[in-house]
């Protein structure tokens, strides 16, 4: 195998400095998103407080039918009198005041499980694809001030308790475009959930990932106000966070430390995670994944038959050609035309003069009939 | 470094990208805002910021033209990852077009879009050209004879 591929570490301007750290191997994961989808369709799920409308609701009234023979439908009437509720119909759904068809209730089933080796998968998968560019820049995140993807940020950078400092080191590294993004976004939300608590849209901006246990644990603090900008331990990665709304390539940032821990959490494809019980990260089926590497590769070429014909291939009878128009193919059909077109017999006049006079007994003849 | 090949890039992004731009209707196309994107189609061949290698031509405020280019093996660095030239405004149609196609498939540099570069380059032109001012219709017949008298 060939050297590893590096990732430069970079200072708190954005510079790079000398030192560099292999790539962890959780970067080589297949990148899958239909399981990225379906383990955060479930993971979303997992946050869900119950609700249900009351158990009463609808039923508070000692309605009866009225039974048949009153010329009115056998719908639970209101009884009494002395009001206009008195007669109405009740209960039914279909009822002003009545019950909604099948009342919610609060042992709905609102959690989900997720199999163990799905979520890993899911996890490793979104942190792969947070290092290539392109699906940044698919997922809307503004990475092109960004020097590098995986952004590995010196840990001797994040020093930072003040805010202000935080803004400062986000805007020196590259992701200032991603804040300004963010805060331009914020959008009051339609419908009643800005009633619930849910005031406002916004989109996503940087995610800064940080090794507890070297690390300073300030900076949860120093960040937690900027828009957007969201820290997450590098031990409790959340795929919530590292794929929001299943969509893969969020923009994460590192520190040094919480880079330099990933093949330790993660293990490799052949030595098993050192956190994590059981797990060898997934390998790809497809360790190529250029077609047009793979149609090009001398494996390929070497069992395909050559190209017939050399450069200039002839078309067979795929396009008609107009005998009249070219002159080759009206050669092919009438090798008289050569001949024909020399002795320029096209142009030549009928050398017999006038039209001789049919004669009298002709005429004659017309004239008869 | 870990790099993602531009097919598996374009079945990840294929159907959903902040890219895309979807028409309306059943019939609606798939359209694209990426700047790399010279014809705006969502299309494996035309969406540039998938590529190794993809020209943008965009207008600059002056009248100017600015060709993008992708410069090869930096796709993961996207600070480093682009390269422009500008044509000036000065310079004839014919002349942007001879100076965009030079610095690009003439180079060996995305031969398959050398048509596509230029018509965009083309529409651009056309579009920094002053509007010509139609001039108004000369009155005939009775209308000529009213407009008369009411100057009269």
């Amino acid at each position: 195998m060939t050297s590893r591929p590096v990732v430069t570490i970079i200072g708190a301007d954005g510079s790079a400095t000398n030192k560099t750290h292999p790539l962890p191997n959780v970067f080589k994961v297949p990148i899958r998103p239909d399981i990225v989808q379906t383990v955060h369709t479930g993971m979303a799920k997992n946050k869900r407080q119950p609700y249900a409308v009351s158990e009463k609701a609808g039923h508070q009234t000692s309605a009866e039918s009225w039974g048949t023979g009153r010329a009115v439908a056998r719908i639970p009437r209101v009884s009494g009198g002395g009001t206009h509720r008195a007669g109405q119909a009740a209960f039914g759904n279909m009822c002003r005041s009545g019950r909604m068809f099948a009342p919610t209730k609060v042992w709905r089933k609102w959690h989900q499980k997720i199999n163990l080796g799905q979520k890993r998968f899911a996890t490793a998968s979104a942190i792969a694809a947070s290092s290539s560019a392109a699906l940044l820049l698919a997922r809307g995140h503004r990475v092109s001030t960004v020097p590098e993807v995986p952004l590995v940020v010196s840990s001797s950078a994040f020093g930072v308790t003040k805010t202000s400092a935080a803004v400062g080191l986000l805007k020196g590294i590259g992701a200032g475009a991603d804040v300004e993004k963010v805060k331009a976004s914020r959008k009051l939300r339609a419908g009643k959930g800005k009633l619930r608590g849910r005031r406002h849209r916004q989109r996503r901006g940087p995610l800064i990932v940080y090794n507890p246990d070297t690390d300073n644990t300030d900076i949860v603090r120093a960040f937690r106000n900027i828009p957007g900008v969201e820290t997450s331990s590098v031990y409790s990665l959340n795929l919530l966070q590292l794929a929001p709304g299943g969509h893969l390539g969020r923009f994460i940032v590192w520190t040094s430390a919480a880079f330099e821990a990933l093949d330790k959490i993660y293990g490799s494809e052949t030595e098993p995670s050192a956190l994590k019980k059981d797990f060898l990260l997934p390998s790809a089926i497809v360790k190529q994944p250029d077609i047009g590497k793979l149609i090009n590769s001398s494996e390929i070429q070497a069992v395909l038959r050559p190209v017939r014909g050399g450069a200039i291939t002839k078309r067979g009878v795929t396009m008609k050609k107009n005998p009249l128009v070219n002159r080759q193919v009206l050669l092919r059909l009438n090798p008289y035309a050569a001949q024909y077109s020399k002795a320029k017999l096209g142009q030549t006049k009928l050398n017999e003069g006038k039209p001789k006079p049919t004669g009298e007994e002709f005429s004659k003849l017309v004239a008869e009939a | 470094m870990a790099t993602i090949s531009s097919d598996l890039l374009w079945l990840l992004t294929r159907n959903s990208s902040s890219y895309l731009v979807k028409g309306r209707g059943a019939a609606g196309g798939q359209f694209s805002s990426d700047p790399l994107n010279l014809n705006n189609v969502h299309a494996r061949k035309y969406e540039g910021f998938i590529q190794d290698k993809a020209v943008g031509v965009t207008a600059a405020e002056d009248g100017s033209i600015v060709v993008t280019t992708k410069k090869g093996g930096k796709t993961q660095k996207p600070a480093s990852q682009l390269q422009k030239s500008t044509i000036g405004k000065n310079k004839s149609s014919r002349e942007t077009f001879k100076a965009i196609v030079g610095g690009t498939a003439k180079q060996g540099y995305r031969v398959d879009l050398r048509r596509e570069v230029v018509a965009r380059a083309s529409a651009i032109k056309s579009s920094q050209r002053p509007v010509r001012q139609q001039p108004t219709p000369k009155l005939r017949g009775t209308k000529a004879k009213k407009a008369a008298e009411a100057s009269a």
